[in-house]
């Protein structure tokens, strides 16, 4: 179809139809790659979501699986009679069962971790978190007010930033690498150096800051995942702290106030929300990474929570600082506890021991629980982003 | 006060043959200028001859510019030089306050915005706050309209009582100088003419520098006129001597806005 502009006074006649079906494929071709991508994504969470509810609610009341939710996790028993009958019984009770049972008991099966609920990887979870993100927070926004407020433009700086931005890109597993040789294996020899006093306990009056008892634990692991969200926490508030206006520093000064009474009281507070905000999606990546704590603070098996820690009976007639003392030690042994962890729960009975029914339904429950708190969080986040900007408009 | 009728008082701000450059491009040059205390003194000319730049030496301001700099001369500020090693700037900013072309209230209460430069410099009792605040918004002529409202957000105000509300904070550490950096330039008449007003009464109790590029602004609030020209001191003179009879042929061709 050539165009032929003396035929019929059309002076516009071109390859029309060719075009347009050029740009009909075109664009659905677009349009199918990214159903294709909603379509995946949507797959995966709903059968997450088929799979994982079962485990997770119940139809009467009080509607969720309570024992899913606070139990710790054990070994699940699976006795079946000669009619071929099963029954899952709790690591206690299996020998009860199978002497009730007498002649018509025909099999067991074992399944570890399956049993139970998933209480402590969702507690230790927690803890390593909190940790995480206190650690996180001072030490970004720190270098952030640094970065944004005080340093000088210029190389240096530049290199700074390359470096943070690099800092993001370490794969986990070298983060993790990191952590089990500075906090698990090197920090706890520092403070056993037979020295008279080492450099590094601070007294704290009641107790003391060490290193003392950091090995496979909370603190190890927390301190880890923060360097891995390190990087976000600083670019984030480096960003919020830039996006208060610089009117407000220059008023401040004017008014007589030192650079750091502007920067407590002119700045921090305006960037304060932007900067929580976005450490709460810190926070869902902390909670969902494996490899770094896999070396440095989670087990695939524990049957105590953290602060279950058996310490010796005091004696009938202790006084009563004695109890405090050994409440707030109890206390923060938690942090010197190795403890499980929902990423790392996951990874065991996913990949660590032979599959089944029952290791499937214990699989799907966690990833449901899991995936259930870390939307809530990116959620909230959302949620308080939309709400701050809303308020703090100038 | 004994002395206030005669001799006449020296002057608070004292700028003596200044250059100023901002890295290595000189932005005044020679710059001469003696303000009296309780006048108003304007500063005008065209957009870049260097009129904010002279305003922020006064309190220092320039030293947050990186590589700005004073190069020559000196400036003093009730006879001190306010580059010597003994002076805090915290405290020379407390007694020369400065309100912005852009008003800024911190978006805050009105109540904590006007006690910011009390609280900063260590001020902790209710009762003396309380005391500034009320005085400096009585002064500013906002305390009948917003003395309900002190703990409501001042971002809510208009730009008119924004701009108010920032002089009141200004003035709420009792400055013996106020400098003011085109203070009407975003706001409509009315909300002009109301600082302009204001103007008037705060000459009662303090020595106010105001930068404007409206030369009626200069005409109606000023005693003093200072004009500048690519960075150097053209004339200064009382206001209506400068307007009236202008010395300098630069300053008359820029006042009918003849300027070749
Ligand atoms: N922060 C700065 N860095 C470099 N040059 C500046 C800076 N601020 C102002 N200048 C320059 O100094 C000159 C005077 O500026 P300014 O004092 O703001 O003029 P005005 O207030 O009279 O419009 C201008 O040429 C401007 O480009
Ligand atoms: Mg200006």
């Amino acid at each position: 179809m050539t165009p032929n502009p003396t035929a019929v006074g059309n002076p516009f006649a071109g390859a029309k139809n060719q075009q347009e079906r050029r740009e009909r494929i075109t664009r659905w071709l677009l349009r199918l790659v990214t159903f294709f991508i909603v379509a995946v994504t949507l797959g995966i969470l709903a059968l997450i979501a088929i799979k994982g509810s079962p485990v997770v609610f119940r139809s009467q009341w009080p509607f969720v699986n309570t024992k899913f939710l606070t139990e710790l996790p054990s070994t699940l028993h699976v006795i079946e009679d000669v009619k071929g009958n099963k029954q899952e019984v709790e690591v206690g009770h299996a020998d009860e069962v199978k002497a009730g049972l007498g002649d018509n008991f025909h099999s067991e099966t074992t399944i570890s971790y399956s049993g139970g609920g998933i209480l402590g990887p969702i507690v230790g979870t927690a803890l390593l978190v909190l940790v995480s993100i206190s650690v996180a927070l001072f030490l970004g926004v720190s270098c952030a007010i640094y970065l944004s407020e005080y340093a000088k433009h210029g190389k240096f700086l530049e290199l700074v930033r390359l470096a943070i931005l690099n800092l993001a890109g370490v794969p986990s597993v070298v983060f993790g690498l990191f952590g089990l040789g500075a906090f698990v294996l090197t920090a706890p020899v520092f403070t056993h150096m037979p020295m008279d006093r080492s450099i590094l306990i601070i007294p704290l009056g009641f107790t003391t800051l060490s290193f003392e008892g950091w090995d496979t634990c909370v603190l190890s692991g927390g301190f880890t995942l923060a360097f891995v969200i390190l990087p976000v926490i600083i670019t984030a508030s480096e960003q919020c702290l830039q996006a208060v206006p610089q009117g407000f520093r220059e008023t401040s000064m004017a008014l007589g106030a030192t650079r750091w009474q502007t920067i407590r009281y002119s700045v921090l507070p305006f960037a304060m929300p932007g900067i929580l905000t976005s450490s709460i999606l810190g926070i869902a990546r902390a909670a969902g990474e494996t490899a770094p704590i896999m070396f440095t603070a989670a087990l695939a098996f524990k049957d105590k929570l953290p602060w279950q820690k058996a310490l010796p009976p005091l004696p009938a007639d202790a006084s009563i600082f004695a109890h405090w003392e050994q409440s707030v030690s109890r206390l923060l042994g938690v942090f010197t506890e190795s403890v499980q962890a929902l990423p790392y729960h996951i990874y065991t009975i996913a990949a660590k021991i032979p599959q089944n029914e029952y290791s499937e339904r214990a699989q799907y429950g966690s990833v449901f629980v899991f995936l259930v708190l870390v939307a809530t969080l990116a959620a909230t986040s959302i949620w308080l982003r939309r709400r701050l900007r809303a308020k703090y408009r100038w | 006060m004994p002395a206030l009728q005669s001799p006449p008082p020296p002057p608070v701000v004292q700028v003596r043959e200044m250059d100023f450059c901002y890295g290595s491009s000189i932005a005044l040059e020679g710059i001469n200028l003696a303000v009296e205390r309780y006048r108003i003194t304007a500063l005008i000319g065209a957009s870049g001859c260097g009129k904010s730049t002279l305003l922020r030496c006064i309190n220092r301001m320039n030293d947050r510019v990186p590589g700005a700099r004073v190069t020559k001369g000196e400036i003093l500020v009730k006879g001190k030089n306010i580059h010597d090693d003994d002076v805090d700037l915290t405290q020379l900013r407390k007694q020369v306050g400065m309100v912005f072309q852009k008003s800024s209230p911190f978006p805050k209460t009105i109540y904590e915005n006007v006690a910011y430069g009390q609280r900063t410099h260590g001020v902790k009792s209710k009762d003396i706050l309380d005391d500034a605040v009320e005085r400096a918004l009585r002064h500013a002529a906002l305390w009948e309209e917003l003395k309900d409202r002190l703990d409501q957000n001042a971002l809510g105000l208009s730009g008119g009582q924004q701009q108010r509300l920032c002089i009141a904070r200004a003035i709420a550490t009792r400055p013996d100088v106020l400098l003011m950096d085109e203070p009407c330039s975003a706001l409509d008449p009315i909300a002009t003419l109301k600082i302009e007003e204001l103007m008037h009464q705060l000459a009662r109790e303090f020595t106010v520098i105001i930068v404007t590029h409206n030369m009626q602004q200069a005409v109606r609030v000023s005693d003093y006129t200072a004009f500048l020209h690519l960075g150097k001191l053209v004339e200064f003179a009382e206001t209506d001597a400068l307007f009236s009879n202008p010395r300098q042929k630069l300053t008359e061709s820029y006042l009918r806005g003849t300027f070749s």
